[in-house]
């Protein structure tokens, strides 16, 4: 029996369509048609401006925009060798890790409601919502801020900036146990993500998948230890591999508990990075006048919340990007739905689904 | 400009040219800081200038510096590498540090080579960018592949003429080539020889045209529904 | 109502039965989530506990027929276009529509160079609230809401309607 799932369905994650095959109950084949969000991202940047560029990316993985923004910054002043203050290194690393801990509460927050809990749902937006008031705070925006740009930021930090960061962690980190005693070791939630969609790492690095995704399956790849960029290496944080504590290594569990772990991962982060920040600096002293880059081209990845984001660019000399090309993660986390979910019931291919922490802005483009 | 104004950022320029980036950055008043920006990219110009000059008046001198080679890149070692497995595929004078030009002819049985050679095993495709030259010029291909063992990237670049691209599909070396080929020929039209399935992803199957191209024109309804912008003085 | 308050015992209520008609049927109308892109997270954000949209009476429904209004959340392409028609035809009468963010408005920062954007939802499907916002706030998205309510409240639906 052929069953279309999509494109609008009540999971949280966009606008996908499934295709599925099933025997029975049993699913023996999912194509997923994406192509719903496709918002010309690629072509809107061959007519912009590199600074106009930056709104742009911002809307792509919406979730994490500061990522987004992070790993495009990080592309372009490779290419124009550009070195930024101080200050603007501390300030960017605070605001990333703040949008994953964001980005995670999220993701973990929908799976949770797609597996049928909707009390964790509410109480990770609760607390999302005040990473939200800290971007306000800082930026203006809750959700997509332009904040990062070629050379630094877009504002400085406002005065008890540190001071509420500080109140916020003091606050979040015993909210993370209270998570775990909820969800993630619910005998209900193990029973359901316990041994289910399991995915080999050759399969996962043949595929392409990588972050939370890959982690989950025991392969230890995390582009900010692995090829660091900005100060990263300056913190020392460790990065969690699943190994399979309640089912098998690889399991939609793991996933679920990578990203758990994660998060208090950037939390030790951010300690490290409040307590080092510089005091003073001007923020906007190494913007370029003209963002004019040298010809040539560049590819360069980060580690945005769900995997390894890459940007490829393509500078002509003039004042617009010639190609630019955003490699997502969501894209290669997707394609291998069909992998690991043929021979399952379809109740655990939302499960499976939610698991990959897809966001089709992401992959549409 | 006062003389210390003046003093200042000569002494800041020369820092920069020497590499220290701090000594412009830190200026404090925005105009001195601008002007000593623009000091720096003057001094760079002249420089450049003065270093091209003998180099292109005396070439034997310069051969016969460079007699010593310096040391390969990973993507010249690579190209070597391929040139000695499959003669005749790797484009000499195009390639060069950064990247290593293939013809398209053999590209599956290199593409499997490099794979699963064990001084190179690439066992990550990356990223597949398909790229417009230029209205005059062709397609071209870009491919960047890193392995998760050897923790090295190259990147290979592979033409294809405008009126009937082609290029051979590695959708069976890589699994993730089968959707980043889908969406190549979605964007530029150039087709994957060997792919199973070559069609449309992003846009709708019945889409006329290649978007990413240069040349390309929005087509003016699909299904009745007006495509281009819609109200007058928007611009 | 309140003109007549304490003039009567408490079990008899005057009012015209259109204002009645209208506390009715615009106090409780659940919402259809139809979230597309980025503002489908602020509706998600207002549905959660801070700003809580159950306290104006509405609930997310998944199914078109049992859904009063319609909220387009985010950029709407040309390939999901047909969908939203066909969506908004099931959905039963009294139905509305809230066009949320200014991609389903006009189609929004993509409206340039987007060959694949809709410029509006309003060329599929008739469009009640415009809410713009890049993404709005969660009070924008409330007081378009509010808005709709008013809307609903002053409609006479008993009027026979003359050509």
């Amino acid at each position: 029996m052929v069953l279309n799932i999509g494109p609008q369905h009540p999971s949280t994650h966009g606008v996908l369509r499934l295709k599925v095959v099933t025997d029975g109950e049993i699913v023996s084949d999912i194509t997923p048609i994406i192509g719903y969000l496709h918002r010309c991202f690629e072509k809107h940047c061959e007519n912009s401006t590199y600074e106009q560029v930056i709104p742009y990316t911002d809307r792509c993985d919406y979730i994490a925009s500061m990522n987004n923004n992070f790993g495009y910054v990080v592309a372009m002043e490779e290419l124009m060798e550009i070195k930024v203050p101080e200050r603007v290194e501390y300030i960017r690393v605070i605001m990333a890790e703040l949008n994953r801990i964001a980005s995670h509460l999220l993701a973990l927050g929908t799976y949770g409601l797609d597996v049928g809990a909707f009390t964790p749902f509410l109480y990770m937006f609760r607390d999302r919502e005040r990473i939200l008031d800290i971007f306000e705070l800082t930026c203006g925006a809750r959700l997509l801020y332009n904040y990062m740009w070629v050379g630094g930021v877009s504002h400085d930090l406002p005065v008890g900036f540190v001071e509420t960061v500080y109140n916020f962690l003091d606050y979040f980190e015993p909210k993370v146990q209270e998570y775990n005693d909820i969800l993630t070791f619910n005998k209900i939630f193990i029973e359901r993500t316990a041994d289910v969609g399991v995915l080999l790492p050759e399969v996962a690095i043949s595929f392409g998948v990588s972050g939370p995704n890959l982690r989950g399956s025991g392969v230890k790849w995390d582009i900010r230890k692995d090829e660091p960029y900005s100060i990263y290496e300056r913190f020392d944080f460790d990065v969690p591999v699943g190994q399979g504590l309640v089912g098998t290594m690889g399991d939609c569990w793991d996933r679920f508990y990578v990203r758990v772990l994660e998060m208090i991962e950037s939390t030790k982060i951010l300690r490290q990075a409040l307590k080092d920040i510089p005091a003073n600096g001007d923020v906007h002293q190494a913007l370029p006048k003209k963002i004019r880059p040298p010809k040539g081209s560049i590819y360069r990845r980060t580690e945005s919340p769900r995997g390894d984001l890459g940007y490829y660019i393509i500078s002509d000399g003039s004042p617009q990007p010639y190609r630019l090309k955003m490699r997502s993660p969501a894209f290669t986390a997707l394609s291998v739905l069909n992998e690991i979910s043929r021979g399952w019931m379809l109740s655990d291919v939302i499960a499976v689904l939610g698991s990959l922490d897809i966001v089709l802005g992401e992959i549409d483009r | 400009m006062t003389d210390n104004q003046e003093q200042l950022i000569q002494e800041a320029v020369e820092k920069a040219l020497q590499g220290d980036m701090d000594a412009v950055n830190n200026i404090e008043d925005r105009v001195t800081r601008s002007k000593a920006k623009a000091a720096l990219v003057k001094a760079k110009r002249e420089a450049a200038k003065t270093s091209a000059e003998p180099s292109s008046e005396d070439k034997s001198e310069e051969s016969a510096t460079e007699s010593k080679p310096a040391p390969l890149s990973l993507n010249q070692k690579i190209a070597g590498i391929i040139a000695s497995q499959f003669p005749g595929t790797v484009d000499e004078e195009s390639s060069s540090e950064t990247h290593i030009q293939l013809q398209p002819a053999k590209w599956f049985d290199v593409a499997q080579y490099l794979r699963d050679d064990p001084a190179c095993l690439f066992d990550s495709l990356q990223c597949v960018t398909g790229v417009d030259l230029g209205e005059e010029s062709e397609l071209e291909v870009r491919y960047n592949l890193h392995s998760m063992t050897h923790r090295h990237a190259v990147e290979i670049r592979i033409e294809c003429a405008r009126n009937n691209p082609k290029v051979p599909s590695v959708e069976t070396v890589w699994h993730i080539g089968d959707w980043f080929e889908r969406e190549t020929y979605d964007m530029f039209g150039i087709e994957f020889e060997g792919h199973r399935d070559l069609r449309r992803i992003l846009l709708p199957d019945d889409w006329e045209g290649w978007p990413l191209r240069k040349d390309y024109e929005v087509q003016e309804t699909y299904h009745g529904i007006v495509v281009p912008k819609v109200k007058e003085g928007w611009e | 109502m309140g003109v007549f308050e304490n003039k009567f015992h408490d079990n008899v209520v005057i009012a015209s039965l259109d204002k009645l008609l209208g506390w009715a049927r615009s106090t409780s109308p659940w919402f259809f989530q139809f979230g597309l892109a980025c503002c489908a997270i602020e509706m998600m954000a207002t549905a959660a506990s801070r700003h809580d949209l159950m306290r104006i009476g509405m609930i997310p429904r998944s199914s078109p027929r049992q859904a009063d209004v319609m909220i387009v959340a985010g950029t709407v392409t040309l390939k999901m276009a047909l969908r939203v028609k066909k969506l908004y035809e099931q959905m039963a009468n009294p139905k509305y529509v809230i066009s949320m963010g200014s991609c389903a408005t006009s189609g929004g920062p993509y409206w340039q160079h987007g060959y694949h954007v809709l410029k509006g939802v309003d060329l599929v499907v008739p469009v009640d609230v415009y809410i713009p916002g890049c993404p709005p706030r969660p009070e924008s998205l409330i007081e378009g809401l509010l808005k709709l309510q008013e809307k609903i409240q002053s409609e006479r639906p008993l009027t026979r309607k003359t050509a």
